[in-house]
């Protein structure tokens, strides 16, 4: 045993090194956010006293009603998603429907390059007369949730034995009954990770709400980058910004660690 | 119409009009002459967009720029991936509180952090260039020659934990017994990494490294927060050429010609990916 412990302990400096590097800029941003503009301009002072200021000029601002649009745009995004991804997954997996282009395409669109979509997303929305408004903006999220959702759902849904939705055919279930009550709550746990990791990309997206709607209509990404300027008095504000906008997604990241390996590959790579 | 074909028609319908639609339309913006301020009526203009996009120094430099950074962080991250993984692999205290907090970064707005480390690596503000100086060391981070390489770096941060979460499971999948087999033969560790784990793990590795590489390729955040594409043009990706050239610049029709072209690329390498993941899974 004692022939591997130079290895054990490269492991654990590997490890810490690599909880340090993760941790150095986030810890930085959070004592950011309670500096005051004096303290900022002096980098490495790490003993002050805490102050809201930053805290209370962001919460008092507009940021927050570009929180709650992304929220919409998020639960909007996700609700449709879910709802016609859940459908066609089961579809898919189940009876293949749909064949092999189909399932390329679902994986081809989750990685479209987004400079391909969003110039007809913002000429439509002009001839509409709906520029300006959240609802491009849902259509272009929907170009790349749906897909991720979709994707993490079929291999779910294969996961499912055949069986068990077999044996409620044979017990009298009709075959959206066996679907709906037999089928759908063993993917469920799947289902609420899908949406989360959904609700997620939805949120994080800041260029199409950048091209989409720029100025009165911000997203929540997109009024984070409005903080970029370097003078002292917005750097408090932007960190706490920033941790806004992280800190909801980092919980619900929590949640669904387990289910994100087999939805990322489709199903193809297991835990 | 046959049940499964019931189920499937709403996500069809949705996903013509959010992928299929745009695509198509996207498609023939690159070939007319669509200007978003234009009154005039819009004219087929045929190849044009393309021959002067693809006769165009600009858009052949920002292809490097995008190729260099997508190989500098995919392989810096896959190396750091891999060994990360397999020190999480054989970790039993604090596992699932470590793992958490190493894949934190890849839930994170990227626009958040490229704003952090633009702050982070500031040259008056940021902790880490404060701290080289108290060293007596001056390291301009978005300096000439160095800009893009710190942009790899911030990809590298987010992104690693992508592949520590793929390699994790997929390290977790592989049978137990060759490894036993291999000890018991006598076989170092090094020796059964390279001849048993590093082949029973590849098709994951290729995957894994097929989507960093497709994810990689549309960096723009990162650009965005930091250097705008400077200094000079030494850190322009396609992405924020495209951006550029349609809303900077109201050149709409030849930034779709752009992104089709970038869109070959990307299709290409999903083919490659698509067989893999149909091979894994009918396995």
């Amino acid at each position: 045993m004692s022939r591997i412990k130079p290895l054990g302990v490269l492991r654990v400096a590997l490890l810490w090194a690599a909880v340090i590097t993760v941790g150095l800029p986030l810890i930085w941003v959070i004592l950011g956010s309670f500096k005051s503009p004096a303290e900022l301009n002096n980098p490495n002072q790490l003993l002050f006293v805490p102050t809201l200021g930053s805290w209370r000029a962001v919460l008092s601002s507009d940021l927050i009603f570009s929180a709650a649009r992304s929220l919409i745009v998020g639960l909007v995004t996700v609700s449709i998603s879910v709802i016609v991804g859940t459908m066609g997954a089961y579809a898919i997996a189940r009876f293949r429907a749909g064949g092999s282009l189909t399932r390329f395409g679902i994986l081809a669109a989750q990685v479209l390059p987004p400079a391909v979509l969003v110039f007809p997303f913002l000429t439509v929305a002009y001839a509409l007369r709906l520029n300006g408004t959240l609802v491009p903006v849902i259509f272009a999220h929907l170009s790349f949730v749906l897909p991720v959702v979709t994707w993490f759902l079929i291999g779910f849904f294969a996961a499912v034995p055949k069986e068990i939705e077999e044996q409620a055919r044979v017990d009298g279930f009709g075959r959206f009954a066996a679907f709906r009550l037999v089928v759908l709550p063993q993917v469920l746990p799947g289902i609420g990770a899908a949406a989360i990791f959904g609700f997620t990309l939805s949120w994080n997206d800041m260029f199409y709400g950048l091209i989409l709607a720029p100025s009165n209509s911000t997203i929540l990404p997109v009024a984070i980058a409005g903080f970029n300027t370097f003078r002292g008095v917005e750097l408090g504000p932007m960190c706490a910004a920033i941790l806004i906008a992280v800190i909801p997604v980092l919980i619900a990241s929590f949640f669904i660690q387990r289910k994100l390996v087999q939805g990322i590959s489709g199903g193809a790579v297991k835990f | 119409m046959k049940y499964e074909h019931k189920l499937l028609t709403p996500l069809l319908a949705v996903f013509a009009v959010a992928v299929g639609f745009p695509l198509l339309y996207s498609f023939w913006l690159g070939f007319t002459d669509y200007k978003l301020v234009n009154s005039g009526a819009t004219k087929f203009v045929g190849l044009q967009n393309y021959i002067s996009v693809l006769s165009d120094g600009a858009y052949w430099s920002s292809f490097a720029t995008t190729t260099a950074y997508v190989l500098l962080s995919v392989s810096l991250e896959l190396i750091i991936g891999l060994s990360i993984a397999l020190a999480l692999q054989k970790q039993k205290w604090v596992k699932d509180l470590t793992r958490s907090v190493l894949l934190a970064p890849m839930f994170i707005t990227p626009i958040a952090v490229g704003l952090m480390f633009r702050f982070f690596l500031n040259d008056q503000l940021g902790a880490i260039p404060n701290f080289l100086k108290q060293l007596g060391l001056s390291y301009d981070f978005f300096g000439p020659g160095r800009a893009l390489i710190s942009l790899a770096f911030i990809d590298v941060w987010q992104w690693t934990p992508f592949m520590i979460l793929l390699l994790l499971a997929g390290l977790e999948s592989i049978p137990k017994q060759p490894l036993e087999a291999a000890r018991v033969d006598g076989a170092n560790s090094w020796y059964s990494f390279r001849r048993i784990t590093l082949p029973m793990l590849s098709p994951v590795l290729v995957v894994a490294i097929l989507l960093r590489g497709l994810d990689a390729l549309k960096v723009f955040e990162y650009v965005f927060a930091t250097t705008r594409g400077g200094p000079g043009t030494e850190t322009k990706t396609i992405q924020f050429l495209a951006y550029q050239t349609g809303i900077t610049y109201f050149r709409l029709s030849e930034a779709s010609a752009m992104a089709f072209i970038l869109l070959v690329v990307v299709l290409a390498i999903i083919v490659i990916l698509f067989r893999n993941l149909e091979k894994a899974s009918t396995r």
